[in-house]
């Protein structure tokens, strides 16, 4: 939803009709404004000649298109990929259907910071990509380095049934993880970890609880035996956690039930990700919560509408034909894979080699440099749409997306549009029916209509859809399962033992407003500071204090992080919620094109990754690489919010009130 | 104020200091006081609030070396502190404020503008007049709470290159060099809803209106009204959480979470927080 004025968009808001947002809105949903009005936006399509793109007429693109890719062509389906990222609902579709036309199975799906680790642990044991979670219900949730708050599926949702979470009787949270989230942040625990451990300490918590009767009955014999090699000392030793603190969440955990048993990227980005992860949910399952805090979400009677999420996979296929010049033609779109992927990849390079590339864009970004045609197209807010999150709370939700004004620029097109007339250049009979997007989805649309038992005609169904922003539909949930076997907790003995030449767990953290870097070139969200350092327009090392003393590091120090595969030189931050032996670097930042805002602006840690997978999924392990961390001799001042000063100095701003004390009940 | 105004009611200006009991709400205001609740324990620290922020008022994007020279233009930032009494760790997370223009009853700022730039608007606002301020920045010296903003430059040549300028909210002016600015409590959606309600011969219902950061918060951690209605929400929380708008030292019950920041010094704010809350035994 936005407000409009004379024909322009002003300000995003939340729909309150959405059981998702509920009305609200983050940050960047704030910015699509700016992602309208960028003064770097691309304004007309371009084409490459020579090194440089030139702008060219949407005739001439769409004849160009025609000739690389069109049905006299000659190309073949396999010669073709089309990458884009997380996608739903109609627009994806209509690239299925495009692609089927072209009789190729190429639909690479890639997001740099995809839920396919999670989803691959939820499968094997609940056998659904995402149970239901009810923070309302639990007592206590502990979360092993889920940041529900910042990042992940749904920030504005989760913060929603935090608040509810929070209210009389207040629940718990207790946050386990290697470096302090946002959702650490306002944990009533926040413990540190090794990366890479976490599966460890829930096995030891695990080995507390089925010392009693009540719990050792609800897992198979063999689970109780492999747990209790989990005694408090071997993963002390392993995790770096007090072993008084195991006990003690074990007896809290006993306590305050129904809990919830989290995860999040910290725990599922290592080699083994999916086991670590398993072992958190075993959790669950001894505490008996799953049935109660953990349930199925609806069943969504579209799966064709369903989200695909993307995964390292995927991305990995399409980079491996590139290289080995299987593409005569790749088209990318909502994806930046040149910004996103490891230097190892050479993904870029593989790129060059496709003879023919297509970038679809609001801003030429790094990856459409690359490319032989770069289209410029709708922004969110001037576009029809309609999508479906993966994670869906109530029934499920279809939000539909439709302009809140004209197109800005005369020449960008729409992507339905495009799509359709790329659709209609192998079945211009099959689509003649529908002239542009609109009324392909209005069709489309309209046929849901039996699903929700509206008995209104298709017009009204359809002007109240686009009203109320959103398509309820009642759906029956998911049953989910509760497999456990001893494989799927098999977790390494060693884990994660340290490398004399990369003494550092190397923690990419995705920044809230940042994620992926995709939203770096808006000046607000650059200039809002980072909830956890309040540092702006910039990249930083985050480093706890206690080794930057003993290293002789001080705020602003330029250090030289290096791993196997690169080098960045980023100034030190001390920070103390993290891990004494890991050191965090912010993803989203280093661009070197994208608009005036982001390029130039920090570096980007994606580039030094080490090739190192996650075992089950192919997932690039994000927290498995190792780093050296060596002092410049330079340094330049950390341009932050804060002051000086990082704490109260004995004033009543924040105050803090125990929660035995405080009477939640009684307020308002 | 005018001069006028001022020398034929010397009497009542030139008392010393507000005193307790001095002023009585329903005396004071007739049809709306506005102010806020602030729950710190349901506050993440998101900063969606401070771009809301920028997205209604026209906030100018000052950029990093500007920034770092402190003329960043936040009318709503999130404090972030650490526990004094950490150890390694910060175990008990991190407290984050959200911080804005407190309209203050007794604002230290209205009091030292040679010029009457900022002053006490019939609904409780601290306003700022943006055509009279001629930037002496005695206000922002005498804010307890840092809040006021200072245009150091011109920032309607140099923070919007074009097409941004077609974002900005045609209700807010656009500050130019030389003059104080602050959170207002989105008086250009109060004004909106004022006038709305008058027309229909009603004052304006409890949650009719809600600034841009109350709008955007996902936790709804900030709570908006008019405490002159003993209906509001905002009112039964004040009055539920034991703090007066016109008393300082604040006497309580020690499991009421209500009070006011840097309330000592008088400034009788408009902004109530309720207090972060841990569990301790976690
Ligand atoms: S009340 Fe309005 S002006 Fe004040 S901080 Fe909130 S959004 Fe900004
Ligand atoms: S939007 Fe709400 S939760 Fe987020 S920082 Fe502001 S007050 Fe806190």
């Amino acid at each position: 939803m936005g407000r409009v004025r004379e024909g322009r968009v002003l300000k995003m808001e939340g729909n309150p009709e959405s059981k998702i947002s509920g009305g609200k809105i983050c940050g960047l949903g704030q910015a699509a404004v700016q992602v309208q009005y960028n003064p770097d936006r691309l304004t007309q399509p371009m084409m490459r000649v020579g090194d440089s793109l030139q702008p060219v007429s949407w005739d001439k693109a769409m004849a160009l298109l025609e000739e690389k890719t069109g049905p006299k062509s000659g190309i073949n389906g396999n010669e073709f990929a089309f990458m884009t990222g997380a996608m739903s609902g109609h627009l994806k579709v209509l690239v299925q259907n495009y692609l089927d036309s072209l009789g190729s199975k190429n639909h690479f799906v890639y997001e740099a910071l995809s839920p396919a680790v999670s989803f691959a642990a939820n499968k094997q044991i609940y056998g659904v990509d995402m149970p239901r979670l009810h923070f309302d219900k639990a007592k206590l949730i502990l979360s092993f380095g889920s940041d529900f708050l910042g990042t992940g599926a749904s920030p504005v949702h989760f913060a929603k049934e935090y608040a509810k979470f929070r209210k009389a009787p207040r629940g718990t949270l207790i946050q386990i993880e290697p470096k302090m989230t946002m959702t650490g942040a306002n944990a009533d625990r926040w413990i540190p970890i090794i990366p890479g451990t976490e599966g460890v300490l829930a096995l030891g918590v695990a080995n507390q609880l089925l010392k009693h009767d009540d719990f050792s009955k609800t897992v198979p014999a063999d689970i109780v035996n492999l747990v209790g090699k989990y005694d408090l000392d071997t993963v002390s030793s392993i995790t770096s956690v007090r072993s008084d603190l195991i006990g003690h969440l074990a007896g809290l955990l006993w306590e305050k039930s129904p809990s919830l048993v989290i995860s999040g990227a910290s725990v599922e980005g290592h080699v083994h990700g999916v086991q670590n992860a398993a072992a958190i949910q075993i959790l669950n399952r001894i505490l008996g919560n799953v049935g109660k805090t953990v349930d199925g979400q609806a069943q969504s009677p579209f799966p064709q509408l369903a989200p695909a999420t993307g995964s390292f996979a995927s991305l990995k296929a399409m980079n491996d034909g590139m290289g080995a010049g299987t593409y005569k033609a790749v088209f990318i779109y909502g994806a930046n894979p040149v910004f996103t992927t490891p230097s190892f990849m050479g993904f870029r390079d593989n790129l060059r080699k496709v003879p023919f590339k297509v970038a679809f864009v609001n801003a030429v970004d790094e990856t459409a440099e690359e490319c032989d045609l770069v289209l410029p197209i709708y922004t969110a807010v001037e576009d029809f749409g309609s999508h479906v999150a993966w994670y869906q709370p109530e029934g499920v939700e279809i939000t539909m997306q439709q302009p809140l004004m004209d197109k800005l620029y005369s020449d960008t097109r729409s992507m339905g549009d495009i799509m359709l007339d790329l659709v209609k250049q192998r079945r211009a009979d099959e689509y003649k029916a529908w002239p542009n997007f609109f009324s392909y989805l209005k069709t489309a649309v309209t046929n849901i209509k039996p699903a929700v038992k509206y008995t209104d005609t298709d017009e009204h169904f359809w002007y109240d859809t686009l009203s109320h922003g959103v398509i309820h539909v009642d759906a029956p949930q998911q049953q989910i399962a509760e497999n456990f076997s001893t494989e799927m907790l098999d977790l390494p003995t060693t884990v994660n033992s340290p490398d004399p030449k990369f003494p550092f767990y190397l923690i990419p953290s995705e920044r809230h407003y940042f994620r992926d870097g995709r939203h770096a070139n808006c000046g607000w969200l650059q200039e809002s500071p980072d909830p956890l350092t309040t540092v702006v327009w910039d990249s930083w090392a985050e480093i706890h204090p206690k080794t930057a003393a003993s290293m002789g590091i001080h705020e602003g120090d330029y250090l030289e992080v290096s791993s196997q595969n690169g080098t960045i030189k980023v100034k030190a931050y001390l920070f103390p919620g993290i891990h004494p032996d890991a050191i965090s670097i912010p993803l989203g930042q280093g661009h070197e094109s994208l608009g005036r805002f982001a390029k130039g602006v920090g570096v980007n840690p994606f580039k030094i990754l080490n090739p190192v997978f996650e075992k089950n999924t192919g997932e690039l392990a994000m927290f498995g690489t190792r780093v050296s961390v060596k002092r410049t001799g330079q340094s330049e001042i950390v341009v932050k919010d804060e002051g000086p000063v990082s704490t109260q100095m004995g004033r009543k701003l924040v105050v803090t009130l125990p929660a035995d004390v405080a009477q939640l009940s009684k307020e308002i | 104020m005018s001069i006028t105004n001022l020398l034929n009611n010397w009497s009542f200006y030139r008392q010393k200091r507000p005193y307790q009991g001095q002023y009585d709400l329903n005396r004071q205001y007739s049809e709306y006081k506005w102010a806020m609740a602030l729950d710190l324990d349901i506050c993440t620290g998101c900063n969606a609030c401070t771009t809301a922020c920028y997205a209604e008022n026209n906030l100018p994007v000052v950029g990093k070396k500007r920034f770092n020279q402190g003329h960043v233009m936040h009318w709503i930032r999130i404090e972030r502190y650490w526990d004094e009494n950490m150890g390694e760790f910060p175990e008990q997370g991190a407290s984050f404020l959200p911080m804005m223009c407190q309209q203050c009853e007794e604002a230290p700022c209205e009091t030292v503008c040679p010029v009457g730039a900022t002053s006490h608007t019939n609904d409780g606002l601290n306003s700022q007049n943006y055509h009279r301020c001629v930037g002496s920045r005695y206000c922002s010296v005498n804010c307890p709470y840092k809040v006021r903003y200072f245009n150091f430059w011109n920032y309607p040549s140099t923070a919007w290159p074009a097409p941004l300028p077609d974002q900005l909210n045609p209700d807010v002016t656009v500050r130019t060099k030389g003059i104080m600015e602050k959170c207002t409590f989105c008086v250009q959606r109060l004004n909106e809803a004022k006038s709305r309600a008058r027309t229909e011969y009603r004052l304006v219902r409890d949650g009719e209106v809600v600034p841009a950061c109350v709008q955007a918060c996902p936790t709804s951690a900030i709570t908006f009204g008019n405490i002159v209605d003993p209906k509001s929400k905002v009112a039964m929380m004040w009055k539920n959480q034991q703090v007066d708008l016109y008393k300082d030292m604040q006497e309580k019950d020690n499991s009421v979470r209500g009070y006011r920041i840097l309330e000592d010094l008088r400034p009788f704010p408009s902004v109530m927080y309720l207090e972060r809350v841990r569990d301790m035994e976690a």
